[in-house]
């Protein structure tokens, strides 16, 4: 019973000293507000810059996707007469990827070539047919992978032939998009590095000038986890306000940039209608921002009571 | 309380601070320790408190080796020490009664526990109208009694006092010994340094001298004479 009273006095008293850091924490940061705008400002930017480019890589990528276009495979077969064509064909036909095929002799080639000519006559100087012999495939699945991989199994299937797909862009789309990821993945990496190294400056230096308190509180039998706690409560709340503060950004970016992209969109005749920043954006801008402040004030708080 | 075997303490660059010092303070005993500035009074107190450690020797204090205490057991070990300065070193951002409340902070008292004690602290040194003020408003002699107060809120069982009365007047010095002497008859341990013979020969305590770092071994037991 004693024993249960106590650790509920223990318990009480550790959630009394967790209350009193962060209102101590609280009221220096209020007594010195313009410090805390910087750091709150300076993390708003550095979260929202990457978020915002995300946005718009998403919006990207989310274009070729939304794009309603039939994927097509041209076969070119140099060489080949009808009776090689037709057994091209129905070995194509086999494949379980591939829903039409359409071949093309390389006489009815020239024959359409000729048609679309306006002065016909002139393939008549040619010896023989240039045009190779061609197997037109609509895929099955329209997936940028899918024809991807239907490309793969035809090349396989005949090697002599030259594949090209029409999805060719939707391809350079996706390569762009991943390469830009990749890009913003190691920029945000750098900027939350170099705004955890300036939260943690700042943790430190605050620290630093509290050094008389400290020296104090140790000599009176402080832990370094009772001096740091009140840098750690500082952190957690220059990081949620940063992250609040980096979505307002993004929410203003996203409104500036909105109209002339979905104009632009437009104009080329694409189905663009711009994903909002939502939410989940929303509660990863404050958790990275808790997080990133946290850490800072750490490290900070680490290299200020060492010394 | 307190026992220093063959205590040596040599600051970097050579000065010798404590040569060989043997000394034994029991528990309830209050003694004063003399001598010139510059003794090792204060390095004494220092190593004592763990705030220095000996080159040489050992020191046990209520019942750990700080030699062998880890470093994460330091605070636990400081919290049984109340600490007063000749220069008080009360935090000039906080309110006398906040200065007070530290080391119950530190401890993790609930907040109407903590007035309760601070009250009593305050009370004790004859300050309780004060507990809101500022400690540049005080006097000196008041800022004394405060940072005696903060080294007694917790209820240390050893109290050490490094020159408490260094900056006061006669009278004022007087009152704060006699503190030191009411918190002794209640129990509390104390190792008070002073230069000032003339007013410390009065209370007919035993008094430790210190010259160049020298000291005549000695055990002081509680209630014991001048000698």
């Amino acid at each position: 019973m004693k024993d249960a009273q106590e650790r509920a006095g223990c318990m009480e008293a550790w959630l009394h000293n967790h209350a009193e850091a962060a209102r101590r924490s609280l009221a220096r940061r209020l007594y010195a507000p313009g410090q805390s705008l910087i750091l709150i400002a300076v993390l708003g930017f550095i979260l929202a810059l990457p978020a915002y480019l995300w946005l718009l890589l998403d919006n990207a990528r989310a274009l070729s996707a939304d794009v309603d276009h039939e994927p097509r495979i041209a076969l070119y077969l140099d060489a080949t007469d009808a009776d090689g064509l037709r057994s091209a064909a129905s070995r194509i036909n086999a494949l379980p990827g591939v829903a039409e095929i359409t071949p093309i002799t390389a006489d009815e080639a020239l024959a359409e070539y000729r048609a679309s000519l306006p002065e016909p006559t002139l393939l008549d100087w040619l010896e023989e047919n240039p045009l190779p012999a061609i197997i037109e495939i609509v895929p099955l699945v329209k997936t940028p992978e899918a024809v991807l991989g239907l490309e793969g199994q035809l090349q396989a299937l005949l090697p002599e032939a030259t594949v090209i797909s029409d999805h060719e862009w939707v391809r350079q789309l996706q390569a762009l998009h991943a390469a830009g990821m990749r890009i913003l993945l190691v920029v945000a990496g750098l900027l939350a590095l170099g705004i955890t190294l300036i939260l943690a400056i700042a943790a430190a230096s605050e620290l630093r000038e509290r050094h008389e308190e400290i020296a104090i509180s140790r000599i009176t039998g402080a832990t370094d986890r009772f001096l740091r706690r009140p840098s750690l409560y500082s952190g957690l709340l220059l990081g949620f306000g940063g992250g609040l503060f980096s979505l307002l950004l993004l929410w203003a970016g996203f409104m500036l940039t909105r109209t002339p992209v979905e104009s632009a969109a437009a104009i080329f005749g694409l189905p663009m209608a711009f994903a909002t920043p939502d939410a989940g954006i929303g509660l990863i801008l404050v958790t990275t921002g808790l997080v990133l402040g946290w850490l800072g004030a750490r490290l900070g708080s680490a290299a200020a009571l060492k010394d | 309380m307190i026992r220093l075997q063959r205590v040596t303490k040599r600051f970097d660059g050579g000065t010798e601070a404590l040569n060989n010092v043997s000394l034994r303070v029991d528990v309830g005993a209050l003694a004063f320790l003399t001598g010139p500035s510059g003794a090792g009074k204060s390095t004494l107190l220092r190593l004592i408190a763990r705030l220095e450690r000996p080159t040489r020797g050992r020191i046990m204090v209520n019942g750990k080796d700080l030699d062998t205490l880890p470093r994460r057991e330091v605070p636990q070990f400081r919290r049984s020490i109340g600490l007063v300065f000749q220069d008080h070193r009360l935090l000039l951002d906080r309110r006398v009664h906040a200065n007070v409340a530290l080391p119950l902070e530190i401890l993790g008292y609930r907040r109407t526990e903590a007035r309760k004690r601070v009250r009593a602290a305050l009370d004790k040194v004859g300050l309780l109208q004060k507990e809101n003020a500022w400690p540049q408003t005080l006097s000196a002699g008041e800022q004394q009694r405060v940072g005696i107060a903060r080294a007694i809120v917790h209820r240390p069982a050893l109290l050490l006092a490094d020159e408490p009365t260094g900056n006061l007047d006669p009278k004022l010095s007087r009152e704060i010994m006699e503190l030191f002497l009411d918190f002794n008859r209640v129990g509390v341990t104390a190792l008070i340094a002073s230069h000032n013979l003339e007013l410390i020969t009065e209370f007919g305590r035993p008094m430790l001298h210190l010259e160049n770092g020298n000291l005549e071994a000695r055990h002081v037991k509680p209630g014991h004479s001048a000698g």
